[in-house]
């Protein structure tokens, strides 16, 4: 299958430390979501073991290093929360190029979890009290609530999500979480 | 030469080649396409396989091993074993270190033995229709086949004389051969349900591109319990007229069997069947009865409704995973012979509301896109690029009984994931790393792989010591772990399996007895396979212990590259070790006592690991200067630590706790770090005597084999009872920080 020249697989092996995730399915930062897969396809035709399974031992090995990192980088970029927990990573610290999928997962669920119940104790606190407010029905004090939790948390989208819907639908159904 | 390829099922199986860009399914020299995975044992120690072999199972059932997939790979306490051993007529019994075997004419053979056979009788199958030799293969597993399942079928390939290119998802097969060459870009669902087992796979199928979006099984599921249902019920119609219990007459159970099977495969083609057993039984003057009964197909998907249903459940679950609703597909292809039940079809295509792909054979399809791929893989045919996923999660243990993952399930193959961990206790020495597949945060509901101690690291205070344990999936969804210390550069490079595993050295003595088979018919008094190991060369496990001195530090101390001899030889010491550990618990802060205890405890408390099939253990007590541990030991809470290293993923792994120190509640809460372990596929050279070791328990006739069989088991059961009630060491601990840290494996001093 392969048109892999040698000298690329031993190439990309040794530079595969440095690579981001991006680099390594050559792709650039912003790619859409639709992209990543086609270039999972891409670089996996190249440089799966399958396809190199005449190649010499020690080239055999470099190949199953690139194609295991082509692999992670797709667990990783695939899923548009873990990309945003890899891409914050990647803004902090140029040099970290990898991200354990275990912790890319567990700091997309915290941030998911920050986002839905608050990231701060009184934001936490407030954000209730509104939907405890919505489930009686008292959307006044619930939109108090929510605005004084965003004094303590202005850039939480659910937090924003929800008294945006309070205000445009006065009497609407209660909005949900 | 060609390569085939090879679809082992649980109920039949089926070989196909892939030459100038067509694939045949290979008959067999009666024309048959579809050989049932059968084994008898005749009197005179010549095997049949297939139609021929299944045909003694009414007359002969307990030489007639059927439906062994179903223990292949598995542990002898598993649900799944004591479920076949209820409806089995062979006898199957429990082997060293939790392993399934098989009784049958005075042989005790493992699982992989008897899969050989039938992959065997494929492989000559193959060899006869193509007039040359073949010897290799791809052969198939159910995708969610785990780690042990899937070492167990490469074992009964090599057994059987083949090398395995790769073992292929079955689902993955059948897409493969659906799509292969025709350019197509759809997304399909395959939804597989044999004999045994239910997979089902999202694909998406590009023009030479296959990637599994998702898998998720019931390795617990299959056609065969539909078969199930009506012996059940016909065995209580039957019970309820005669007052006579079908099921506790083994020669009537496989003619229920056979008549079950019979009606579900009439019931394919037909409204309604008919269920006619002529004298399944005597009643009390002796009178044959006989068994007749219509059933109709209404009747028969009452029957198995509920387990339709839970295929959909498992479909549901997958879905999800691929974040897809069934309106995101273009299809579904139907795999397995069960699938050919018209109730099953009607069923499945109103579930996913798409068309059913009718252009496969369920019952060829997995064996054609195996070929595809062998062909492919040895370079016979155009290349198609196949991207899987593990179906399952790989955890590793952590303290308070607990097992964190490292690679979610359905993770695209081949993946690497490196974590990394301290020490839990000052100046620790070793650290058990066990590995484990599941979707469970607790570590007994979940498979265990394996385990393996890690030591050798820098004497240093808990914390100070980096550990980074890599964890690997291959092509073949097969696991390795490695352990590293990146100060030293040490590398603990392991694979232990506890359950069927077979190593190197056994697969080789079976191998060379199935030579000795061909050459001449085996003699029923012939050589088993443990018989045939025993014969090796073997350590004297009960020698070393007599010659081992009253335990004390310098008797246990080995330098870090010590042969494993010398290490196992420690693990054959139960009597004084035991002694040490009553004296350790009555005074646990006394030195010297304590000192003892815990020098043997740490080996010890590792039996079933390192006389396990295939174990291969590296253990290092290191030179320990006991009194200041001891002194130094913290208590076991307190022990627990999270340490953010310096990338913010160094955690403290809980040691796993010495057998002594678990009885005696001494300070043992060492925590171990690992740095790299690698758990090797089963091709370790080194292997051969811990092998050796584990066949021992086969041979309760010999004599000097018999008391290392008594001390094995004395020094083993312990453990076992703790593993068992679900107590691991870690528990000691008293869980302080749950998720963080894998128990410890003590080796302290």
């Amino acid at each position: 299958m392969s048109q892999t020249s040698i000298a690329e697989i031993r190439t990309l092996a040794g530079l595969l430390e440095e690579l981001d995730y991006y680099q390594v399915l050559e792709l650039v930062p912003d790619a859409p979501t639709s992209a990543i897969r086609a270039a999972y396809h891409r670089t996996s035709r190249r440089f799966h073991p399958d396809a190199h399974r005449d190649a010499p031992p020690e080239l055999q090995q470099q190949v199953a290093q690139v194609a295991k990192r082509i692999t992670e980088a797709y667990a990783v970029l695939r899923d548009p929360r873990r990309r945003q927990v890899y891409d914050r990573q990647l803004a902090g610290d140029r040099d970290r190029v990898r991200m354990p999928l275990a912790e890319a997962e567990a700091q997309a669920d915290r941030q998911r979890r920050d986002q839905h119940e608050g990231r701060t104790p009184n934001g936490r606190r407030y954000f209730a009290l509104a939907k405890a407010d919505l489930n009686r029905g008292d959307r006044a004090s619930a939109e108090r609530n929510l605005k004084t939790a965003l004094t303590f948390e202005p850039d939480n989208a659910v937090f924003r999500a929800l008294l945006q819907e309070l205000v445009a639908r006065p009497s609407g159904a209660a909005a949900r979480e | 030469m060609a390569a085939i390829g090879i679809d082992l099922g649980t109920s039949n199986s089926c070989v196909a080649v892939a030459r100038r860009g067509r694939v045949d399914v290979l008959p067999n020299a009666y024309g048959e396409f579809i050989c049932p995975s059968v084994v008898h044992f005749a009197a005179d120690g010549s095997t049949q396989v297939g139609e021929p072999a299944k045909a003694h199972a009414i007359h002969e059932p307990e030489n007639t091993i059927a439906a062994a997939k179903r223990l292949l790979g598995r542990y002898f306490f598993s649900e799944e074993v004591k479920k076949a051993k209820a409806v089995s007529s062979y006898q199957i019994v429990e082997g060293a270190n939790h392993a399934v075997r098989i009784k049958v004419r005075e042989q005790t053979l493992a699982i992989p033995e008897i899969s050989a056979f039938v992959l065997r009788e494929m492989k000559s199958v193959a060899e006869a229709q193509l007039g040359q030799p073949v010897t290799q293969a791809v052969i198939t597993v159910p995708a969610y086949f785990n780690d042990n399942q899937r070492q167990a079928t490469r074992d009964a390939g090599k057994i059987a004389g083949l090398e395995v290119l790769r073992l292929l998802n079955e689902p993955t097969a059948a897409a493969l051969a659906y799509g292969f060459g025709r350019g197509l870009t759809q997304r399909v669902a395959v939804y597989d349900l044999g004999g045994g087992t239910f997979d089902v796979s999202i694909l998406e199928i590009g023009s030479d591109i296959f990637e599994v979006l998702s898998t998720c099984g019931d390795t617990f599921l299959g056609g065969e319990d539909f078969d199930d249902r009506v012996i059940d019920l016909l065995a209580d119609e039957f019970a309820s007229r005669h007052k006579i219990n079908l099921r506790q007459d083994r020669f009537a159970l496989e003619k229920l069997k056979a008549a079950a099977e019979q009606a579900k495969r009439d019931l394919s083609i037909d409204d309604e069947a008919t269920i006619r057993i002529p004298d399944v039984a005597q009643d009390a003057e002796g009178n044959a009865l006989q068994l007749e009964r219509g059933i109709s197909r209404h009747e028969f998907s009452n029957l198995v409704a509920d387990l339709i249903q839970r295929t959909f459940k498992v479909c549901d679950e997958s879905l999800q995973q691929a974040n897809l609703t069934v309106r995101d597909l273009d299809g579904v292809i139907l795999v397995g012979g069960p699938t050919r039940l018209p109730l099953i079809r009607e069923a499945v295509s109103q579930y996913f509301q798409c068309e059913l792909k009718a252009d496969v054979d369920p019952d060829q399809v997995v064996a054609m896109g195996a070929a595809i791929h062998a062909a492919s893989l040895v370079g016979d045919e155009k290349d198609s690029c196949l991207l899987d996923v593990t179906p399952l999660s790989l955890r590793i243990g952590v303290a308070g009984g607990l097992a964190e993952t490292v690679i979610d399930r359905n993770t695209p193959v081949p993946i690497e994931q490196t974590a990394s961990f301290t020490t839990f206790r000052d100046f620790q020495q070793s650290v058990k790393i066990r590995v484990y597949q599941g979707e469970s945060r607790v570590q007994e509901e979940n498979e265990l792989l394996g385990e393996f101690e890690f030591s050798g690291f820098k004497h240093a205070r808990r914390g100070e010591v980096r550990i980074d344990v890599t964890f690997e999936i291959d092509t073949d969804g097969i696991v390795n772990v490695t352990a590293r210390d990146p100060d030293s550069g040490q590398v603990a490079s392991t694979r232990i399996h506890l359950s069927s595993g077979l190593s190197e050295a056994e697969i080789q003595a079976i191998v060379e007895k199935h030579q000795v088979t061909a050459a001449e018919p085996m003699a029923p008094a012939g050589p088993t396979a443990a018989e045939a190991i025993a014969a090796l060369p073997r350590r004297v496990t009960s020698e070393a212990a007599a010659a081992l001195p009253t335990p004390e530090p310098a008797a246990v101390l080995a330098p870090a590259d010590a042969p494993s001899l010398e290490d196992d030889e420690l693990f054959a010491e139960p009597p004084q070790a035991e002694d040490g550990i009553e004296r350790a618990s009555s005074v646990p802060d006394e030195l010297e006592l304590a000192t003892a205890a815990s020098d043997v405890g740490s080996p010890v408390g590792d039996p079933e690991a390192a006389l396990g099939a295939g174990a291969e253990f590296d253990l290092d007590l290191g030179a320990g200067d006991d009194s200041e541990e001891l002194e130094l030991a913290p208590p076991a809470a307190d022990a627990f630590r999270h340490d953010p290293g310096d990338d913010g993923r160094t955690r403290a792994i809980g040691g796993e706790i010495d057998l002594e120190a678990l009885e005696t509640g001494a300070p043992s809460g060492e925590m171990l770090a690992s740095d790299d372990v690698d758990l090797e596929p089963l091709a370790l050279d080194e292997s051969d005597l811990d092998s050796l070791a584990a066949l021992a328990d086969d041979l309760p006739d010999l004599p000097d084999q018999a008391s290392v069989e008594d001390d094995a088991m004395a020094s083993t059961r312990p453990r076992q009872e703790r593993d068992q009630a679900g107590a691991s060491g870690d528990d000691l601990f008293g869980d302080p920080g749950a998720d963080l840290s894998i128990d410890p494996g003590d080796a302290e001093s």
